[in-house]
C-alpha cells in the first residue's frame, strides 16, 4: 500500500471513530491517537524523509489536508458536546412559563371525589330538575301533608305552585317510578333550603345522595357501603358510629358521625370536643317510598343515604366560611 | 328539651353516670347533644349575710353592702333594690364564675374596694329573672356553699328530639328508653288522692262539639287552694327543664307536663264565666286575647275552650287573659285534654304562637294518658297547695281511642335488619317499650297510644334496631346490586368540559340559581323570571335566566378586590317559567368570562384577554367532541357592544351568545374594565354524545410548504379568506393557517395584510414543484379576483 492509501484509509478510520464517539473525552481520544505527537499521522510523516522531492510535495500536501480535515472534523464534532459542559451564564432559576392552568372549583372537587368513590362501587349517577314538585320534593317520598317533618326543611317556594329542592333524593323517587330494581343510584346536585346565611350556612348547598334497591338488601348492607365508602374517601382508619334517627323516607333511619379526622377522636374545636364529625344521613327506605313509586315492598328492600358536601369540604381543607364557595374570589378558588 | 340527670334516675333507678346515660340514649335515637351542671355557675359562690348598708356618694342607684361570709367581713358594691340589712344572700367571691363567664375579681368602684358579687338568680343560671338579688331562706346557714344549701348538684341534659318521637318530650317519655336499654321497669310517682264529698259533675259539665278536633276533654274541681310559691324541689325540675317557677298552681301543671308529657291548663274558676265548658272551632275573626296581653283574630281552624257564651282558651295552645289563675284564686277548673295533631298546627300558625303545650300537642299526645296527668296534678294540688279536690273527673270521651294491632313477622326483622336475632329478643324488647306481645311465629303486637308513630311492622322493626343498637348490626362485606352501571353522558361531558377549560387557563366558578330580580329583568326583558316566594332577601328572590348576571357579579367581586386578571368559567342550570302546558324547563350552559390581561411574564409580554381567547377556547371544546365548527353571526345585542356581538350558531340554529359587554351593562354591574363573555347552551354535546375519534393513516409522501401574503380591505373577513384558500387548494391544501395579521405604516389606509401558510400535500405521490405552484397560482389568481387582493412581496 502506497503512503497515499494508508493516508487515505487512516483519514477514513479517524473520520469514522469521531462519528462514533459520544463525548469529549472519546473524540479527544481520536485526536491523540491519530493527531497527537505519536499518533498515526506522525507515524506516517516520519516516512517521508525517505522520499523523493516530489514525493515528498505531493504526500506532504496529502497529509497535511488530512490534519486540517481532521481537525475540522474534531472541531465540529467537539461543538455538539460543548454544551454538555455547564455553561455559567446560563440561569435556571429564571422562573419557568407557567402553563395557566386553571381549577377546578374545590366543590366539584369533592363531588367528584365522592362521586369516584361511589362509581367504583358500582352506583351510577343520575340528575335530576333543581325545581320540583311537592309531589316528588316531599309526598312520594313519605312526608306527609301538614306534618311536622317538613319543618325540618325550610322550604322555598315559587310562582306556578312549584318549589326549590330541598334535598337531591326526588331523583330517587322518579328514577324509581321509572325502572325496575337492581338500581344503584348517586345524584349530586344544588339544594336549597330558607336559611339565613351566615359564616356556616347558606340558603344553596350542595349534596350527594344514593340509593340502592334490590331484593334482599339490609341494613347491615346499608353499613357495610357506608364505611367501605367513609375508608376510602376519610382514610382507612376512619371509625364510624351511626346514631339512630330520623327521616321520612328511611327506616330505620341513623346518622353517621365519623372519627375526627383532624384530632384521630381525641377532641378538639371543630369536632366540639367529642371526637366525632356528623358526616351522614341514611336509612332502608320506607316502604311507603317503594309502595308511592310502584315497587312491592314485600318483594324488594333498598337503603339510601345523603350527605352535604360544604361540610366536608370545610372541614378536610380548613374552610372557615361557607360564603367562600359562591363569591368565587380566585385567590380562593386558586388554593385547592 | 331539657331535663335533669336526677329526675331520670329517680324514674329509673339507674346507676349509670350522667354521660353515660347521655351516650345510651344517644344511641338509640334520644339525642342528648348537651350535659351541664346545675351548679357549674356556683363555684365560690355561699351563703352570706347583709350586715349593714351604707349610701355611696354620688350614685344613687348603688350602695355599700357590707356581708360576712362566716369566714370574713368585708365591702361589696350592690346595686339591687331589694337588698337590705339581715337578709340572707348568694355572695360570689373572688374568683368565681358566673353565667355568661364572669370571673369576679377584686374591683374600685367609685373609689370604693369591692370584694365579690351579691347574685341574682340569672347571674347563678336559676332563671332569667335579675329584677333583684336572690333570697335566700332566713335560716340559711352562713358560709355554706350555695349548691349544697341549695341541694342543686345534678345535670341539665339537652335533647334534640326527632318530630316523630311525641312520646320521649317528657321525663317519664325518656325514662321509658333508658329503662328499655337498663332494662329495668319504670317507676311513675304514686298518685294519693283524697277526693271530698263534692262532686265534680254537679259544679262543671262538659261538651265538645267538634269530636276531630278534641276527642276528649277531662275536669277536675279543686277547691280552697292557697296560690304562693312552690317548693324547692319542684322548682328544681322546673328550672333544669329551662322553664321559669311562677307559682304553685302553675308549676303543677308544668310539672305534670314535664314529667308526663301532658299538658294541662288550670283556669280560675271563679273567673271562668259560668259552669260549663264547650269546645268548639272559633268564628271567623273571633277576637280573643291569651295570657300574654296578645290579642288575635282567630279563623275556624283554631280550637276554643269556651264557657258557653265567650271564649276563654285556645285548646292546646294558650289560655286567656281572663281566666287565668292570679294570687288571689282559690277555686280551680283544672282542664287535661286531647287535642287532634294537625288541628293544632294549624292552630299556632294561625296565632303564630308556639307553645310548650301546642309543641306537645300538634306531635301527638296520648289520649289516654289524660287520666294519670290530671289525677297527679289533683293530688299535687292537694299536697302543696291546700286544695281540696272534688269527687270524680269531668270526662267527655266518646270515641275511646284503644291501642292497635301490628303484625310482626320475626323473620321479617331479620330480613330488613341483616341479622340473626332470636324472636324471644325481640319480644323482650318490644315489651320493655310498654308494648303487649302474642302469637308465636307471627307475632301480634299491641301498641300503646302513647306511641302514634308505631303504626307499621317497620316502625316495630325500627325500635328493635334502636334497643339492640346499630353497633350490634353487622357490616356486610359483600357488593350487592349491580356491578355495571351505565355511566351518564351528561355527567361525564361536565367532567371532560371541566379538565378542557382549566386546561385552556380559566377557573372555574360555582353559583346556585337565586339572583336579584330587577337585574334579571334587565339582563333578559323578555323573560319574566321565576320568583322565590318566600326569598331569603330580595337580592336572591329570582331564579336566574342567564349565566351572565351571575358571572358579572362574581367579575365585580373580583375586580373589587383588585383581582383584575380574570379567565372564569360555569357550567351552570338557568330556569325557565312553564309553558302553558305546565312544562318547566331548565338548561344547563357554560359561561366564558374574560377581562384584564392574559398572564405575563419575563418573556411573554402582557396582552388583554379579549374575543379570542373565547372564541379558541370554545373551537377548543368543540374539536374535542368532534363536533362541526360553530359560526358566528353578527346579532345586535341588549348586552353587547354594537361591533363585537354575535350570535353562536350550531347546526344552523341558536345555541347562544358572545361579544364585548357594552357600556350600559357594565355601568349596571359597576364594572370599568372591558368585560367579554360568552354563553352557550351544552345540547350540541349531549345531543353528539361521546366522541369517538377515527384513526386516518399518516401521510406517506412529504409536503410542500407555501406562504401567501395579501393586502385586502379592512372589511374582509380573515375567516372568508382562509376558507376560500381551503376550497381553492382542493384535495392538495392539506391545511391552511392564518399566520400574520398587519395594519400599520407599511399598509395603504383602510388595508390590512394578511399571510397564511399552506401545506401542500398529495395522498396520491410526491408532488412535483410544477405541481404546487400551479396549484399556489390558482390561490393567487383567485384571492386578487375574489378579494380583490394585492400579492405582497416578502
Ligand atoms: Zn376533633
Amino acid at each position: 500500500m502506497s503512503l497515499l492509501d494508508e493516508i487515505t484509509q487512516l483519514r477514513q478510520n479517524a473520520i469514522e471513530r469521531i462519528k462514533k464517539s459520544d463525548s469529549l473525552d472519546s473524540i479527544n481520544e481520536v485526536r491523540v491517537k491519530y493527531l497527537g505527537r505519536k499518533g498515526l499521522l506522525t507515524v506516517v510523516l516520519k516516512q517521508l524523509k525517505d522520499l523523493s522531492p516530489e514525493e515528498k510535495k505531493e504526500i506532504g500536501a496529502a497529509a497535511n489536508k488530512c490534519r486540517v480535515d481532521l481537525e475540522q472534523e474534531i472541531s465540529q464534532a467537539s461543538e455538539l458536546f460543548e454544551g454538555d459542559k455547564a455553561a455559567s451564564d446560563f440561569d435556571p432559576t429564571l422562573p419557568g412559563t407557567d402553563p395557566n392552568i386553571g381549577k377546578v372549583h374545590i366543590i366539584n372537587q369533592v363531588i367528584d371525589q365522592i362521586c369516584d368513590t361511589f362509581r367504583g362501587m358500582g352506583f351510577e349517577i343520575a340528575r335530576g330538575p333543581h325545581i320540583e314538585t311537592d309531589y316528588y320534593n316531599f309526598e312520594s317520598l313519605n312526608f306527609p301533608p301538614d306534618h311536622p317533618a317538613r319543618d325540618m326543611q325550610d322550604t322555598f317556594f315559587v310562582e306556578g305552585g312549584r318549589l326549590l329542592r330541598t334535598h337531591t333524593t326526588p331523583v330517587q323517587a322518579r328514577e324509581l317510578e321509572n325502572r325496575e330494581p337492581p338500581i344503584k343510584i348517586i345524584v349530586p346536585g344544588c339544594c336549597y333550603r330558607n336559611e339565613a346565611i351566615s359564616t356556616r350556612h347558606h340558603a344553596a348547598f350542595y349534596q350527594v345522595d344514593g340509593f340502592l334497591i334490590d331484593v334482599g338488601v339490609t341494613l347491615a348492607d346499608l353499613k357495610g357501603a357506608l364505611v367501605a365508602f367513609c375508608k376510602n374517601f376519610f382514610g382507612s382508619d376512619v371509625k364510624l358510629k351511626f346514631r339512630p334517627s330520623f327521616f321520612p323516607f328511611t327506616e330505620p333511619s341513623a346518622e353517621v358521625d365519623i372519627s375526627c379526622f383532624l384530632c384521630g377522636g381525641k377532641g378538639c374545636q371543630i369536632c366540639k370536643q367529642s371526637g366525632w364529625l356528623e358526616i351522614l344521613g341514611c336509612g332502608m327506605i320506607d316502604p311507603n317510598v317503594l309502595k308511592a313509586t310502584g315497587h312491592d315492598p314485600e318483594k324488594y328492600s333498598g337503603y339510601a343515604f345523603g350527605m352535604g358536601v360544604e361540610r366536608p369540604a370545610m372541614l378536610k381543607y380548613k374552610i372557615t366560611d361557607i360564603r367562600n364557595f359562591f363569591n368565587n374570589d380566585i385567590r380562593f378558588l386558586r388554593q385547592f | 328539651m331539657k331535663i335533669s340527670y336526677n329526675w331520670l334516675v329517680e324514674l329509673t333507678g339507674v346507676d349509670w353516670s350522667a354521660e353515660e346515660v347521655a351516650d345510651r340514649l344517644t344511641l338509640c335515637g334520644t339525642a342528648c347533644e348537651e350535659i351541664e351542671s346545675t351548679s357549674r355557675y356556683m363555684d365560690k359562690v355561699v351563703v352570706a349575710e347583709v350586715l349593714d348598708l351604707k349610701p355611696i356618694e354620688g350614685a344613687d342607684k348603688i350602695c355599700l353592702a357590707t356581708v360576712n361570709d362566716g369566714a370574713s367581713t368585708f365591702d361589696v358594691v350592690c346595686g339591687a333594690p331589694n337588698v337590705a340589712v339581715g337578709m340572707k344572700v348568694p355572695l360570689a367571691q373572688i374568683g368565681a364564675k358566673l353565667v355568661g363567664d364572669i370571673v369576679i375579681k377584686k374591683v374600685k368602684i367609685r373609689g370604693i374596694e369591692s370584694t365579690g358579687m351579691i347574685c341574682s338568680e340569672r347571674e347563678l343560671g336559676l332563671s332569667e329573672s335579675h329584677e333583684g338579688i336572690m333570697e335566700l331562706d332566713t335560716g340559711a346557714k352562713v358560709g355554706q356553699p350555695l349548691a349544697e344549701y341549695l341541694d342543686f348538684n345534678d345535670y341539665i341534659l339537652t335533647f334534640e328530639l326527632t318530630p316523630n318521637r311525641a312520646d320521649s318530650l317528657s321525663a317519664i317519655g325518656i325514662a321509658r328508653d333508658l329503662a328499655a336499654l337498663a332494662e329495668v321497669e319504670i317507676k311513675r310517682p304514686k298518685v294519693e288522692l283524697n277526693e271530698i264529698e263534692e262532686k265534680a259533675s254537679d259544679v262543671v259539665s262538659v261538651a265538645i262539639e267538634d269530636l276531630n278536633a278534641c276527642p276528649r276533654y277531662a275536669a277536675r274541681v279543686i277547691r280552697g287552694v292557697k296560690i304562693g310559691p312552690s317548693p324547692w324541689w319542684l322548682q328544681k325540675k322546673i328550672i333544669t327543664a329551662g322553664m321559669r317557677p311562677i307559682s304553685n298552681i302553675v308549676d303543677i301543671t308544668n310539672l305534670v307536663m314535664l314529667e308526663c308529657g301532658h299538658p294541662l291548663h288550670a283556669f280560675d274558676l271563679d273567673r271562668f264565666g259560668s259552669n260549663e265548658v264547650i269546645v268548639r272551632l272559633a268564628k271567623d275573626k273571633e277576637k280573643f286575647t291569651t295570657l300574654d296581653g296578645q290579642t288575635h283574630e282567630l279563623t275556624p281552624d283554631v280550637t276554643m275552650i269556651t264557657n258557653g257564651k265567650t271564649g276563654v282558651a285556645v285548646g292546646g295552645v294558650m289560655g286567656g287573659l281572663d281566666s287565668e289563675v292570679e294570687d288571689s284564686t282559690t277555686n280551680i277548673l283544672l282542664e287535661a285534654a286531647y287535642f287532634n295533631a294537625p288541628m293544632i298546627r294549624k292552630s299556632r300558625r294561625v296565632l303564630g304562637l308556639v307553645t310548650e303545650s301546642s309543641n306537645r300537642f300538634e306531635k301527638g299526645a296520648d289520649p289516654n294518658g289524660i287520666e294519670y296527668a290530671i289525677d297527679r296534678a289533683a293530688a299535687l294540688m292537694q299536697e302543696l297547695c291546700s286544695g281540696q279536690v272534688l269527687t270524680g273527673v269531668v270526662d267527655c270521651y266518646p270515641k275511646k281511642i284503644e291501642p292497635w294491632d301490628v303484625t310482626f313477622r320475626p323473620g321479617q326483622c331479620n330480613r330488613v335488619l341483616g341479622t340473626t336475632l332470636a324472636t324471644e329478643r325481640m319480644v323482650e324488647i318490644l315489651e320493655l317499650l310498654q308494648c303487649q306481645v302474642t302469637g308465636d311465629e307471627k307475632l301480634t303486637i299491641t301498641v300503646p297510644t302513647f306511641r302514634p308513630d308505631l303504626e307499621r311492622e317497620i316502625d316495630l322493626i325500627e325500635e328493635v334496631a334502636r334497643i339492640i343498637g346499630f353497633d350490634d348490626i353487622p357490616d356486610a362485606q359483600e357488593n350487592i346490586g349491580p356491578l355495571f352501571t351505565p355511566s351518564h353522558f351528561e355527567d361525564d361531558f361536565k367532567v371532560d368540559a371541566r379538565r378542557t377549560l382549566t386546561g385552556a387557563g380559566f377557573d372555574e366558578m360555582i353559583h346556585h340559581g337565586m339572583v336579584e330580580g330587577k337585574l334579571a329583568q334587565f339582563m333578559e326583558p323578555k323573560v319574566a323570571p321565576i320568583k322565590i316566594l318566600n326569598p331569603v332577601s330580595e337580592d336572591l328572590g329570582v331564579m336566574r335566566t342567564c349565566l351572565a348576571q351571575s358571572a358579572l357579579n362574581v367579575v365585580q367581586h373580583n375586580i373589587s378586590h383588585r383581582n383584575l386578571d380574570l379567565r372564569l368559567f360555569e357550567i351552570g342550570r338557568v330556569y325557565y317559567p312553564p309553558d302553558k302546558n305546565d312544562n318547566w324547563v331548565e338548561e344547563d350552559r357554560i359561561v366564558l368570562v374574560v377581562t384584564g390581561n392574559y398572564p405575563s411574564d419575563w418573556r411573554n409580554p402582557a396582552r388583554p384577554n379579549d374575543f379570542y381567547d373565547l372564541t379558541g377556547t370554545m373551537t377548543a371544546l368543540w374539536n374535542n367532541y368532534k363536533l362541526p365548527r360553530y359560526e358566528l353571526i353578527p346579532a345586535s345585542s341588549d348586552w353587547f357592544d354594537q361591533e363585537i356581538s354575535f350570535d353562536i350558531q350550531y347546526g344552523g340554529r341558536s345555541v347562544g351568545r358572545i361579544g364585548q359587554f357594552n357600556q350600559k351593562v357594565l355601568k349596571r354591574f359597576e364594572i370599568k374594565e372591558p368585560v367579554f363573555l360568552a354563553e352557550f347552551s351544552i345540547m350540541p354535546f349531549i345531543e353528539a354524545g361521546t366522541p369517538v375519534a377515527r384513526f386516518k393513516p399518516l401521510p406517506v409522501f412529504p409536503a410542500a410548504l407555501r406562504d401567501i401574503a395579501v393586502v385586502v380591505d379592512l372589511t374582509t373577513k380573515a375567516g372568508e379568506i382562509v376558507s376560500a384558500v381551503k376550497k381553492t387548494g382542493g384535495d392538495l391544501a392539506e391545511s391552511v393557517k392564518l399566520f400574520d395579521l398587519y395594519t400599520g405604516k407599511q399598509i395603504p389606509k383602510g388595508k390590512k395584510s394578511i399571510a397564511v401558510a399552506i401545506n401542500y400535500r398529495s395522498a396520491k405521490g410526491n408532488l412535483s414543484s410544477e405541481e404546487v405552484d400551479a396549484r399556489q397560482g390558482d390561490v393567487v389568481a383567485m384571492l386578487k379576483k375574489n378579494f380583490n387582493a394585492e400579492i405582497r412581496d416578502k
